[in-house]
This record gives structure tokens, sequence and C-alpha cells, in this order.
């Protein structure tokens, strides 16, 4: 699904590049629940970037479902967006005017999903995380587990085949981010969703199948993780 | 996505409640003006053109011979001749209609009588104007001599309704009319209003001049009508043959001018229109987009104020699929739901400062609710707003990079956009100083004119119309007066005092060398008293005398006819006019008559008693100024009864004289702090937005030791900077702007020295008190507010 081939990225400062990825090559298939781990700075967030079409590599190709996507047009993107990619984020990045139920609509807006079907869809979702009730409720009136678990159904509002979170659980207690790992690797078991992660924790990485070590820009260790 | 749009725009305005007042009042204020000052334009635009045919109604103009044969003046106005003899010879005129100027002159029904605009005209004027007619019509209207039509509002006056067909009323206290139509009053904005009009056979029957057909005196309007598409030029052209078939002469002294320009290019160079109220109306037009431009520009300087807040909502959007058009179409629902609120409070302040706004210019505005054309002008207006308003925003945030909003790191490379409000800033800025600048000089130059002496003494001098009674019985009148005390001199004249329109060129003097004369002169006529009266300084010999018998072939001139002459001792020497001798007995110095703005025409004034007008007076200054008019009040209605009394003030009628300066100095006022005051509000929101930039600077400042007043620098500074750039560049302008205005008047002041400090330092100070309120909010937060961010 993801094909990352002599990926390099480098910011020049007058004359010298400090390189941030250097000659990444890794393949991501369908279904996988990769966790990318490292220490700080070590590049971890750039690569989920790249992956996420946020950031473009200074050099190298990437393939995203067959495509080759290395330097996309805007509006395609946008279209990759829509259709297959949901991100997460560790602030949770929700849109603080708006409430619950339209932070999760408005994915299927842009998608230009109809009325009825986007109905029922965030009725799903709210029923299965638990936040029917909230539904009307701003994002400053949630706590931090709450707004991720939305961020999440938001993520997944437009039925994406693969989910990007940088650093999900960064910003939560132990136990709201043990319910939100577990919640990842449901949607990775059960529906069939690629979730790629950047995490700290060997705990979280624990509950994907595989984990990328990444320091200083290079890929030291590509290693299953056994369940 | 419209409704959500519309519901998250409501819940940010509601959200930041001090930037949406500070947005919706700067826009309604702007709007509101913006309104003002375009229904104003509306309505001067409008001048004349209310009629199906306006189109094709043209007016009558004369032209002065100057010397060499140059037309050294033009102005509305035609003989008795004119109308009949080119209606005759060009197939292009369909319909012609003779009229005088109109004049304030008595109507009544039975006692109830009013001094009202007459006017006489011929029929087809009908032809030439859509008159909506409540009784009667056009066809019957004025067929018969003694026939008249009324205005619905001079129906509603002498009868108390319009249903007054076949009734009598009373024309001069001499003349019983038939009343054969009533019609709704016509627009203020046109320039051919009456209160009731007469028939031209009947003026030919109660006026020897109108009835002879003359190319002499021009003392007429004479409106046409010609066929759609009709070449002015090739009509004028023709015009000129008929002329010089009739007077043997080859100057073209009368010429067609389009009646609809009349009012907006009513200025004359060469017998060729060279503008007029038109610049004015450029000018308003200039000012009100200014000041909507000032609003929309707070506006965009507000928005990207919160572009920090605002950038990461743009990058979440895109990451969950949005794209450039739909943030773009998302911001501009915002401007435009903003710009609606704030036209709809706009709307609530015009209608409140309408009538204050009238009163000011002594018009009368008003928005027209139903009609079709005033709600998509104003639309169109909202739209273009919003549009502007919200362009700049929509398109500057839309093209955030959402990897770069979501890290918050944008703002590096805001350099441009920081320049361009810098630029908008300091344009704001030129536009207020501007206005400042020009209100100063619009005041001075008035004041100057003010206290420009008028030549006498106007304070205790009142005058009334010389009507019915008071033409026979002149002489028992100021006896009367004379004996009651009330009045200490008084004296009779063809023309008011303070307004002299009667011009004549008919002069010749001793050792002329010139074979005709080229200098336009005035003339006066009157009898006994006229400068113990009126207090005009007479340089040399004397006023009219009972004790001379020969004073009737005497005259008295003004210094600048002396000068004319080129006489030495003026006093004895002759000069003829009309044909006739007169002995100079006496020289008086010029006074302000007519436009105090430029010098008067040389005058001539002679004695006539068969010549009336007005009756001046010089009050009693040791009565009280009430006991003076009561008593002339009574001799007056014992004397003349059929006729109200009118007794008009010289100071207020000089004071008239200002009123178009007077309004321009008001609009300059008004709208010079309304510019003032919205660039204010948008500079008040900059700093806010430089406030929130540099929170955690402050923050990290404060905690190394900076004091408030440290920080209140740092932040004010960068402000009062693009102030001083904009007083930099906004003096030589207004310098330069004004000069050129003030040289158009022929007595004008100069522009003071301590105009442009007083200007610049205002506008600094304003600026100031502005930028410090928030500065001091900022300096005196507390640093862990904003240091606990990330």
């Amino acid at each position: 699904m993801i094909q990352l081939t002599n990926i390099e990225k480098y910011y020049a400062n007058k004359g010298v590049k400090n390189y941030v990825l250097r000659l990444v090559t890794t393949t991501i298939n369908q279904g996988e629940f990769v966790s990318i781990m490292g220490p700080s700075g070590a590049g971890k967030s750039t690569l989920l970037n790249i992956i996420g079409m946020l950031e473009e590599p200074t050099y190298g190709t990437y393939h995203f479902m067959g495509e080759d996507v290395t330097s996309l047009s805007e509006r395609k993107r946008i279209e990759l967006y829509r259709n297959h990619i949901g991100f997460v984020f560790q602030a949770y990045h929700l849109i603080d005017e708006m409430t619950v139920y339209e932070n999760i609509e408005a994915p299927l807006l842009y998608k230009k999903v109809g009325s009825a079907e986007r109905a029922s869809r965030i009725a799903d979702l709210l029923d299965r995380f638990n936040i029917v009730a909230k539904k009307d409720l701003f994002p400053n009136q949630l706590s931090g587990g709450q707004q991720q678990l939305v961020g999440i159904a938001r993520a997944l509002a437009a039925q994406p085949s693969i989910i990007l979170a940088d650093e999900p659980t960064g910003n939560l207690q132990s136990a709201q981010a043990e319910e939100i790992m577990s919640l990842f690797k449901k949607l990775n078991e059960e529906e069939g969703i690629t979730i790629i992660q950047v995490t700290h924790s060997e705990k979280n990485a624990q509950y994907g199948n595989r984990i990328l070590h990444i320091a200083d820009g290079v890929v030291k260790e590509d290693v299953a993780v056994l369940s | 996505m419209f409704r959500l749009n519309l519901k998250i725009a409501l819940r940010n305005l509601w959200k930041n409640k001090t930037s949406s007042f500070i947005n919706v009042i700067g826009l309604a204020i702007g709007l509101a003006a913006c309104l003002m000052l375009l229904l104003y334009v509306t309505y001067e635009w409008n001048f004349d053109k209310q009629a199906k045919e306006a189109a094709n109604v043209y007016t009558t103009m004369t032209n002065i011979e100057g010397d060499n044969r140059k037309i050294s003046g033009t102005f509305e106005g035609s003989v008795t001749a004119f109308g009949p003899a080119i209606k005759a010879a060009l197939p292009e005129v369909m319909y012609t209609a003779r009229m005088d100027y109109g004049k304030e002159n008595l109507i009544a029904n039975g006692t109830n009588a009013f001094k009202c605009k007459s006017k006489f005209a011929e029929t087809d004027i009908f032809k030439m104007y859509d008159y909506e007619f409540i009784q009667g019509s056009a066809k019957t209207a004025l067929n018969n001599p003694n026939s008249i039509l009324l205005t619905e509002s001079t129906a509603k006056l002498l009868f108390g309704s319009t249903d007054v067909l076949n009734k009598v009323v009373r024309f001069k206290d001499k003349y019983d009319l038939n009343i054969t139509a009533v019609i709704r009053d016509q627009a203020e904005n046109s320039s051919n209003r009456f209160d009731y009009l007469m028939p031209w056979s009947f003026y030919e029957s109660i006026d020897e001049s109108a009835k002879s057909i003359n190319w002499g005196n021009y003392s007429y309007i004479t409106l046409f009508r010609l066929k759609e598409n009709a070449d002015l030029a090739a009509v004028n052209q023709k015009i000129m043959a008929v002329i010089k078939n009739n007077t043997r002469n080859d100057f073209q002294t009368q010429a067609l001018f389009p009646l609809s320009k009349l009012h907006l290019y009513g200025k004359f160079e060469d017998g060729k229109s060279i503008g007029g109220a038109i610049e004015q109306i450029y000018l308003f037009v200039g000012l009100a987009f200014g000041i909507l431009l000032i609003a929309c520009i707070n506006f965009m300087n507000m928005a990207t104020a919160k572009s920090e807040k605002r950038a990461k909502e743009v990058g979440i959007k895109k990451t969950i699929g949005a794209n450039r058009t739909s943030l773009i179409i998302q911001f501009l629902t915002e401007s435009m739901v903003l710009t609606f609120i704030a036209v709809v409070i706009a709307i609530a302040l015009l209608e409140l400062s309408l009538p204050a706004f009238n009163h000011l210019l002594n018009i009368n505005l008003g928005i027209s609710y139903f009609n079709a054309a005033s709600w998509t002008g104003i639309l169109a207006i909202v739209l273009a707003t919003g549009l502007i308003a919200g362009s700049y925003p929509a398109f500057y945030l839309s093209s955030f990079n959402p990897v770069q909003t979501l890290k918050r790191k944008i703002g590096s490379k805001g350099q441009w956009s920081v320049s361009l409000r810098q630029v908008l800033v300091v344009g704001q800025f030129c536009f207020a100083i501007i206005l400042i600048v020009a209100t100063l000089v619009i005041y001075r130059q008035i004041q100057y004119i003010k206290n420009r002496p008028v030549g006498f003494d106007i304070n205790a001098l009142v005058e009334i119309p010389q009507d019915g009674q008071l033409k026979g019985k002149y002489e028992l009148f100021k006896n009367e007066l004379l004996q009651s005390g009330a009045v200490s001199a008084m004296f009779q004249s063809s023309v008011s005092l303070s307004h002299h329109g009667s011009n004549f060129m008919d002069v010749a003097w001793e050792g002329m060398t010139k074979p005709t004369n080229t200098v336009l002169f005035n003339q006066v006529a009157t009898t006994y008293d006229f400068i113990k009266t009126n207090g005009i300084k007479l340089t040399d010999g004397r006023d009219f005398s009972k004790n001379f018998a020969s004073d009737s072939v005497g005259v008295l001139v003004s210094a600048s006819a002396v000068k004319v002459f080129g006489y030495k001792n003026a006093v004895g020497k002759t000069m003829s006019a009309f044909g006739d001798k007169y002995h100079i007995i006496g020289v008086f110095d010029d006074y302000v008559w007519d436009s105090p703005y430029k010098s008067n025409n040389p005058m001539v004034v002679f004695f006539d008693p068969g010549r009336t007008g007005y009756i001046t007076m010089r009050l009693n200054e040791t009565n009280s100024l009430q006991s003076n008019i009561e008593t002339i009040t009574k001799i007056t209605k014992g004397i003349n009864p059929a006729f109200p009394v009118e007794v008009k003030f010289l100071n207020n009628l000089y004071l008239e004289k200002y009123n178009a300066e007077k309004t321009l100095g008001i609009l300059s006022n008004l709208f010079g702090g309304l510019a003032i005051f919205v660039s204010c509000l948008g500079l008040f929101g900059l700093v806010a937005y430089s406030a929130e930039q540099r929170t955690k600077e402050f923050g990290v400042r404060k905690v190394l030791g900076a004091s408030v007043a440290n920080l209140m620098q740092l932040l004010s500074l960068s402000f009062l900077k693009m102030i001083a750039v904009a007083i930099v560049i906004a003096i030589p302008v207004s310098y330069y702007a004004m000069g050129k205005w003030l040289i158009k008047f022929e007595f004008h002041t100069d522009i003071s020295w301590w105009i442009m400090p007083v200007a610049a330092v205002g506008t600094l100070l304003m600026a100031l008190i502005t930028v410090s309120f928030q500065a001091y909010k900022t300096a005196k937060a507390n640093p862990v507010d904003a240091l606990k961010y990330e």
C-alpha cells in the first residue's frame, strides 16, 4: 500500500545540509499496524508527515496505493485525504467553533456525502465511541480522552483505508491512552484499517504488529511484534 | 455546507465579541456614510432627469459678447422671439415652451393668502414634463388665459384639499383665476419647480415685455423638446443662421443645452460647459467609497489579526479534505454575514441621522424602501463590501500550508503580508489627515470671507419686497414709518441690496476709445436716501437729494465703474446708458453683493421712482428690535393688507451666501471625523493583532525584567512610525490640493503654517491614545499566561 524508496529530507542552511531523514526505504502493506519509534528529533514526525503528504521529501519516491505521489497537486492530494487517509493528532486539533457532531460531520461534507448517509454514519460513530450524549458539546467542554475519541471518530467518518496518528496518546493519562490504543487495535483487526502511529511509548507500540525504530533519520530496526 | 458555514460564522462573531463589535460598528459606520453620500449624489445626479422625455429636453443659453467677439459669460436665458422663430425654422424641434424664471408671488383663496412660487409657461411644457394630474388634465389645464394649475401642496395650503377644480384663486391681489388642474408636487431636484403655474397667454396680458416679440430682452427661459437622437451641434448651427437672419448679427447669442445637464455641468467658459457641480459629485463619490474602503481595510486587518487562530482551523480542515475553494467560500460567508449585520445597523443609523443631515444641508433626502433599484443598489454595495473585506483574509488564510499551521510556524513567512498591512494603514491615515486639513482650510476660508468687510453696516438693515399697494403708496408708507420712529431711514430700489441680477452693457463715457463697451455693468434704480440708509461709503459727491431737481438725470457710480471710465474727478462728468445722458453726482466704494467670493461688476445707480422692487430700511437702534419689527409689520399690514409681511434681515441674507461652502465644510467635517474614528478602530484591531503575535515575546521579556513602559514603547512605536509615514505623505498632498481649491476664489485665505502641525499632532495623538490602551493591557498581562503555551 505504501512504498517508500530512498526517501531523504534535509534543510539547507547556509550551504550546510541538515538531514532529517536519510535513505528511508520501506513498504507498509494493507492491514498493518505500524508504530514508528525513536528519540526526539529522530525524524519520526517528518516521516509520518511525508507518508501523509503534508510534507514533500527532498529526494526519493513515494508510491501510495500503486500511484507515484512524490509530488502531487493539491487537488489530487485533497482527493486522497477525502477518500483514503484519516489523521489523528497529539493535540486533537478539533475545530473549536464546531460541536462534536459537526466536527465528525465536516469531512463528510467535504466528501459531499448525502445527508441521510451522513446522519447514519455519524450516529453509528457516536454510538460506537459512546459519545452520543456529548454530540452537542464543544471541544473545550470535553476531557482530553474524549476529545481524542472525537478526533478518531472524525478520522474514521470518511471511511479511510489508512489512519496516520502522530502521538495520539501523548497528551493523555494512561487509562485514557489504553482505551485509545485498544480502539486502534480493534479497528485494525476487525475492520482491516491500516494504522501508522508515531509513539514514544514501548507499551503503546506493543498494540501494533510492526515497529520501525528510527534514529538520526535512519531506519535502524524494523521488527515485527509478537503477540 | 453553507448552513454550517453560516452557523459557524455566527458562532465566531458571538465568541469574539470585541473584534466583532469593532468590525460591525466600523463597517456599519462606513456603510452608513457611504449610503448617505450616495443618496445625496443620486439626488444631485437625477436633477431634471425624472421625466420620460428628459433626455430630449433642452434649455436655451445666452452668451454674452465680450472683447474680440469672445464669449465672456453664459447664462440660462432667452428672448421672447427665439422659441417661435426656431420652431418654425427647424424640423428637429417638436415642442417649445417659453417660461419666466418664476417668482414668489401672492396667491389667495379669500383671506387665506400666501407668497408662493409662481411660473408662467406655454402649454407645450406638458410635453416635456410628466406632471401627475390629480385633477384636470394636460389637455385642458392652461387653455384659457385666466386658468391656473396648482400643485398638491399649494391646493392643500389654500383650500385644505385637492378637490378644488373650478374654484377661484386671486393672483397678486388683482386677478381672479380659475383652477383647472391640480398636480402632484414635483420632485425637489427639478430646476423648473413652481407652486402654481399660469398660462403664457395670461402673462402676455399683464406684462408688456412678455407680450412684445423681441430679440433684445433676455429675461425668459425657453425650453425645447427635440426629436429623438437630434444632433445638438447641427441644431445649434441652424440656430445661428436663424439668429443672423433676425438680428443681422453673426455672434451666436443663443444656443441650446441639455436641460438635464444644466445643474451638474452649469459652469461655462467661452460658451462651452466645463463642469460645475459634477466636480463635487465626484468628490463625494470618492469620499463615500474612501470611508467604506477604510472600514473594509479594518475588516481585513482584524481578520488577519486572528490568523494565528484561524490558521490552525485551516490546517485541520485541509487534512480532513477541505480544498481551497471551500475555505475561501467559508471566509467569504463570514464576511458577508458580518456585512449584512452591518448594513442593517447602517440603515438604522442612516434613518436616525438623515433628519439631522437634511437639516444641515437644507435638503430632503430619504430612503425609498419600495424601490427595487435602491435595494439592488444596497445589495450590490453589500456584496461588493463583503467581497472586498473578505477577500484578503479568504485568500491569505486559505493558502496556509497545513503542516506549518499545525506546528504554529506561520509568521516567519508573513513578511509580504505584514508590509501590505502597513501600506493599508498608512493609506487609511493619509486619507484621514487629508480630510482633517481640508476641514480646517475650508473652515478658515469661510471665516475669512465672513470677516471680509461687506462695505457697510448690515446689522440694523431689513428689507421687504415692494408688493401691491407699497408701490403706489410708497411715500405714504415712508412717512408713516419714519414718524413711528421704528425706522431711521429707508429707500426703495429695483433690486435687493444683497443681490443685483440686473446686467447691462449699453454704456458709453467721455473719452471712450472702444466703439462699444464690453464690460458688464450692474444697474440699480432707486430714489432718495440710498446712501443715507445703507451707509455705503461715499468717496466723492453726494447722495440723491430733493434739493436738486436735476437729480432725475443724475447717477451714483461705484469706484470700479470710475476705473472703467478712466475718470480722474468723476463728479460732474457724464456717462450715457441706453442712449440717455446722465450726470455723475457721487462715487461710492465697492461693496459686497451677490457672491462674497469674487469682486463684482462696476455699478451704476439710477434715479427712477417707477422701478420698484424692494424697500430697505435702517432700524432705529434706540428701540428694541422686536418693537421695531412689530411697528413695521403693523404699518405694512395697514397699507398693504392683501399681502403677508416678509421682513428679511440683511445679515441673514448675507449668511445664506456661504451655504455652498458651508455644505462642503459640514460634509468634510462629518466624514473626516468618521474616517478618523473608523481608522482608529482599525488601528486598535491591529495593535491587538500585534499584541497577540508577541504575547510570548512579551512574557519572556517581562520575566527578564522589562517594565510596563518598556513594553508599551516597544508595541506602540512601530504603529506610530506608520502614522508618521502617513503624515509625511498626506501633508504635501493636502497642501497641494487645498491650495488648488483656494485658488478658485478671488478672495481667499492662505494655508496657515499651523494647520499642518495641528492636523499631524491631532492624528498622532488620537493614534497614540488608541495604541497605548491596548499596549497597556498587553504589557500588564501576567507573563505566566503567555508562557504556559506548549
